[in-house]
């Protein structure tokens, strides 16, 4: 059973997806979630070697040969957990139980500060709508609530 | 007079209209114009003579008349419109397309409910350019951009950097290309005096002493500053995927052209660095900014 689990097979998302490689870093827009992500550089070749034929430990192991150093599997846990739960990955991952809910902290601490890559990180903000990107309303403005108008006062559908 | 936009209207009852569909529809148009703004397409027709001339100081920077009867979204100003029953006031309604943006007394709010309105409609459908909620201003043929939304204090310090001797390109938005490069969008800065919730007054930036640029610059610097009463500016510079985040979260059409907008704020993330901190008075980000562009 645990053998079985840790032979998980991550394939990354592709569909309904916008990418931009950065130097270094991947910028990523999910269409479907209007969510904008931005994975650093050990994010970004996990999410790379997520081709739905290699196991953690292969993602691990083509890593390693990538930038010739050591990589602790826990490290690519950490970033197939995170891509998961973004929506970055073509089914949600389910991690065995013992890699479940690893923390940035218990990874750092085990493979210490001299790690070959840095940790896996998936930053993400929601993309704002255009009304959410723009100014306030304007006195007389038609309006839905309070947050809306520059006067902080939406009266009557109107701001005030 | 363009012919096609002084025919009768079909506008609908929108959420918060007062005045009935069929006088609506009734009305007859005495004034309108098309123009074209960054590739939008705007109508406007207003039911009274020497309305017009009152609205077009509230058409975006570079606006140019058109003589195309095709409009991406067409304004319609009702003025003096009959006021609920019971009341004597007189409203002016303002519509784009079917839905109702204001309904006021005052023409100058109905004036400022269209300005507001029609910038965001531009600046959200513009085919080729990305419209970033941000002041602009200009040092050593390159564009300080200061992403934010109101109130995050981006016109005072655009207001600090002109008075310095920075040249004037924006107080509202960073209008990208998709090089990543800024074009001008210079209207009049907006600046709110004491007490954030008082009606913004326009200054033109010749009365501050600046002037403004029209050439399009490559980005130099992303500042994203919020104001702290107190607060010492020690920015930490971002990686760029951390300020193309900061950048689309002040993107208008994030959500409508996702690839436009990622496409110009990489262009601008790969050349320029994004610097983000708590401020407290303008003046040290603008002393700040100085010396690293004295130094550069």
């Amino acid at each position: 059973m645990k053998r079985a689990k840790e032979q998980l097979i991550p394939e990354a998302r592709r569909v309904g997806l916008v990418v931009q490689e950065l130097s270094g870093e991947v910028l990523v827009y999910d269409r479907e979630r209007n969510k904008a992500h931005c994975l650093n550089s050990t994010a970004a070749r996990v999410w790379e070697y997520c081709d739905g034929k290699r196991s953690v430990e292969q993602i691990a192991r083509a890593i390693e040969e990538e930038i010739n150093a050591p990589v602790d599997e826990d490290v690519i846990w950490l970033g197939v957990e995170q891509l998961s739960k973004t929506h970055l990955l073509q089914e949600s991952a389910k991690l065995p139980e013992h890699k479940a809910g690893l923390s940035r902290r218990e990874v750092m601490k085990r493979i210490g500060l001299a790690a070959a890559v840095a940790l896996p990180v998936v930053t993400s903000i929601i993309a704002p709508s255009a009304a959410q990107a723009a100014n306030c309303l304007p006195s007389g403005s038609a309006c839905t609530s309070s947050a809306q108008c520059c006067s902080g006062l939406c009266n009557v559908s109107t701001c005030a | 007079m363009m012919g096609a936009s002084v025919s009768k209207s079909n506008l609908r009852r929108g959420k918060t209209e007062t005045a009935s569909k069929d006088e609506i529809e009734s009305q007859l148009w005495d004034e309108s114009m098309c123009f074209t703004s960054y590739g939008v397409r705007v109508g406007i027709r207003v039911n009274r003579e020497g309305v017009l001339e009152r609205i077009l100081p509230h058409l975006p920077p570079g606006w140019k008349r058109s003589r195309s009867l095709n409009v991406d979204r067409m304004y319609s100003f009702v003025i003096g419109a009959k006021g609920q029953v019971g009341t004597l006031r007189r409203l002016n309604l303002v519509y784009a397309d079917e839905s109702q943006i204001a309904s006021t007394p005052k023409l100058h709010q109905a004036t400022d409910a269209f300005e507001s309105d029609l910038q965001l409609f531009v600046a959200e459908t513009a085919p080729r350019r990305v419209f970033v909620h941000a002041g602009v201003v200009a040092l050593r043929g390159k564009a300080i951009v200061i992403p934010g939304r109101s109130f995050s204090g981006k016109t005072s310090l655009v207001a600090a950097l002109v008075k310095a001797g920075a040249t004037y390109y924006s107080d509202e938005y960073a209008v990208l290309d998709e090089r990543g490069r800024v074009h001008h969008y210079a209207r009049p800065l907006s600046i709110r005096g004491n007490g954030h919730l008082k009606k913004p007054k326009k200054h033109q930036v010749e009365t501050l002493g600046g002037r403004s640029g029209v050439k399009p610059l490559p980005v130099g610097m992303v500042v994203v500053s919020k104001y702290e009463p107190g607060a010492r500016w020690r920015p930490r510079k971002l990686s760029e995927g951390e300020g193309a985040l900061e950048l689309m979260a002040n993107t208008v059409s994030a959500r409508r052209q996702p690839e436009a907008m990622l496409e110009a704020i990489r262009g601008v993330v790969s050349l320029a660095p994004v610097l983000k901190g708590t401020r407290g008075e303008a003046r040290q980000v603008v002393d700040f900014i100085f010396e690293r562009f004295a130094r550069s």
